[in-house]
């Protein structure tokens, strides 16, 4: 109870913060800002309810549950890391037993945690991961195959930011040319973005998230953006032009395979047409392979028959040592 | 909905080909015939509830007016289609895409007289920890310092290739030009003969010009100073190796040395002074007492 009246109180104290143009910027720290609302984070999570009609009360209270799956290879392990050091408003949980019924426990979970999104990683057979995007409550959740996968820790990713610092999104315009894309869009722009004064942000725009469709994957790259050093001070426009960008990583290919109604299930929203399994394909190259010596013994047979439907003319000195 | 209805005919169905980097290939791209038979029947039975998405859609979007500062998120346009094998073009298109983003946000946050990229002297945890990023500059100053090994290695083998020809280059120009000055000399002299100079007095050859620089030196004689310490039947002119300690302060050590070692093992080495006659030995009866110091104990010797 007591937390919920706290929550009412920022509820009301928020109108008068939260201006569009020039907020006035809380005092900065080393760990974030000093702020007020920020000591009502604790809150569970069902901002549906919080959102007013005048968006200016609107606090994002987004919490994304990060965990994976049981047997999960140290690639993915790191990667999995990765994204819990570049997402300040996650939290990580033990790895889960993989069960049939891991939808309604994962689900439970995320109830448990009092997040509103979930980011599952599950590695099957110790070489495929799939990742699983859901907002947790009601919402739609994804099942995608990710390829493709670097790491931070990769030493020719070389760039490096701050920590908890929230970063620009860009997505490539073909995500709003269909229903399933958009969806997408949102989703990934709910789960990867900072929200704004979140306890654990840092205050300045130093990296950007680059999604784009190519081919029909989701393609994610982070950069951090860097300006030689005498522009930083004056944000002049001589600053703009020499600005860089340089990798940090990680790096991974999302297929979308399913989209479903629920978290973890549910009706089927989408399915993707081209998504072929890993294992199929796997089946397909050992099938391939496999037929080798039944294909030679097919050719053999087949230049016999040949051989024997067409006879060769005898030549010239076939004759010629027969006697001999 | 002004959205187009996606049709999943059979010729709209392409194989997937997907990228080949990382340790995953998707790689349909060796898909023959059955393949795309494979691929065609799952696409007509593929669920694509358009109006169920929207709903969703709707559901759990933010709402509409909800200023930009909140999303902090930006549609860039690509222009062309990037070829997914081409990993250098796709890259360069994320690149861009990326930078166009930044841009467009950097002159949002101007205008909103926001701070945008963090002052140098802004110091708090990076995501990627120091000692990484040691490994990172040490692996780059490797990398840069192998390529200016190999310029070098490059261009030390191509001017090896031309001194040859530039020596030869050299020596001929040298050559003529000694040539031409000799010739020049030669020539001046028989114009000074032939204008009728005075042949300079005391020498018999008229060719013999009088080089006097005036300082005391004849130019063609012998010196006679003499070198320092030199003796005048040593051939080498004092540059050889000093026997003798007269000469200039210390002589070489490896000289010392060699001394030494001749002494010592040259030609049958020292004779060691065991035995000698002299007068002291003579008087010495130390090994002819009879019963003189221990009365008998040979063990007890003098020590």
């Amino acid at each position: 109870m007591a937390k919920k009246r706290k929550h009412s109180e920022t509820v009301v104290a928020a109108p008068q913060k939260k201006e569009e143009v020039a907020p006035e910027r809380p005092k900065r720290t080393l760990l974030g800002w000093k702020d007020k609302e920020a000591a009502a984070v604790a809150a569970p999570a069902e901002d549906k309810d919080d959102e007013v009609h005048q968006p200016t009360n609107f606090r994002n209270k987004e919490k994304v549950l990060v965990t994976c799956s049981r047997r999960i290879a140290y690639r993915y392990r790191h990667l999995m890391l990765n994204v819990v050091s570049l997402l300040p408003h996650c939290k990580k949980d033990n790895k889960v037993e993989s069960q049939s019924s891991k939808g309604v426990a994962l689900s439970e979970m995320v109830e448990l945690k009092s997040c509103s999104s979930c980011l599952f990683f599950e590695c099957r057979k110790h070489k495929d991961l799939y990742l699983w995007m859901a907002k947790c409550p009601s919402g739609p959740s994804v099942k995608f195959l990710v390829n493709a996968v670097h790491t931070m820790e990769e030493l020719k990713l070389t760039g490096n930011h701050l920590k908890g610092s929230r970063p620009l999104l860009t997505f490539s315009a073909n995500f709003d040319k269909d229903a399933h894309w958009k969806l997408l869009k949102e989703m990934i722009t709910q789960i990867f973005g900072v929200p704004k004064e979140h306890r654990k942000s840092k205050p300045y725009h130093d990296h950007v998230f680059v999604f784009s469709i190519v081919d029909d994957h989701i393609w994610f790259r982070n950069y951090q953006i860097s300006v030689p050093h005498n522009e930083s001070d004056k944000m002049a426009r001589g600053g703009l032009d020499k600005m860089t960008l340089v990798e940090v990583g990680p790096r991974f290919c999302l297929n979308p395979i399913k989209i479903f109604g629920g978290s973890f299930g549910g009706p089927t929203l989408y399915e993707n047409p081209f998504y072929i399994s890993p294992n199929q394909i796997r089946a397909l190259e050992k099938r391939k392979t496999a037929g080798k010596y039944a294909k030679k013994v097919k050719a053999k047979t087949r230049r016999k028959v040949h051989e024997l439907s067409n006879q060769l003319e005898a030549g010239e000195f076939s004759e010629m040592w027969k006697d001999q | 909905m002004g959205t187009p209805k996606v049709e999943f005919d059979a010729e709209d169905v392409e194989p997937m080909e997907d990228e080949v980097d990382g340790e995953f290939t998707d790689s349909d791209s060796d898909s023959g015939e059955e393949d795309i038979q494979k691929l065609t029947n799952p696409s007509k039975d593929a669920v694509y509830n358009r109006d169920g998405m929207n709903d969703k859609l709707q559901e759990i979007s933010w709402p509409e007016n909800l200023g930009w500062l909140h999303k902090l998120s930006l549609d860039i346009n690509q222009e062309q289609d990037v070829d997914v094998n081409d990993d250098l073009a796709r890259e360069m298109a994320f690149y861009t895409q990326a930078l166009e983003g930044t841009r467009r946000a950097f002159e949002k946050f101007e205008t909103m007289g926001l701070p945008f990229l963090r002052p140098p002297d802004y110091y708090a945890e990076m995501v990627k920890s120091d000692t990484h990023m040691q490994k990172v500059k040490s692996r780059l100053l490797a990398e840069k310092r192998n390529m200016e090994e190999a310029e070098e290695r490059r261009k030390a083998r191509e001017s090896k290739k031309l001194s040859k020809e530039v020596q030869a280059q050299k020596q001929k120009e040298r050559a003529t030009q000694k040539k031409s000055e000799i010739e020049a000399v030669k020539k001046w002299r028989k114009q000074r003969q032939q204008n009728g100079f005075p042949a300079p007095g005391g020498k018999k050859n008229g060719d013999e010009i009088d080089l006097d620089f005036g300082d005391g030196v004849k130019p063609f004689a012998k010196s006679n100073k003499q070198r320092p310490g030199v003796s005048p039947g040593d051939r080498s002119g004092g540059k050889g190796r000093m026997k003798s300690w007269k000469g200039t302060g210390k002589p070489d050590k490896k000289i010392v040395k060699r001394d030494r070692k001749d002494s010592k093992f040259g030609y049958g080495g020292r004779k060691g002074m065991k035995k000698q006659n002299t007068a002291d030995t003579t008087d010495d009866f130390r090994g002819f007492r009879k019963t003189g110091g221990d009365g008998g104990n040979k063990k007890r010797r003098k020590q």
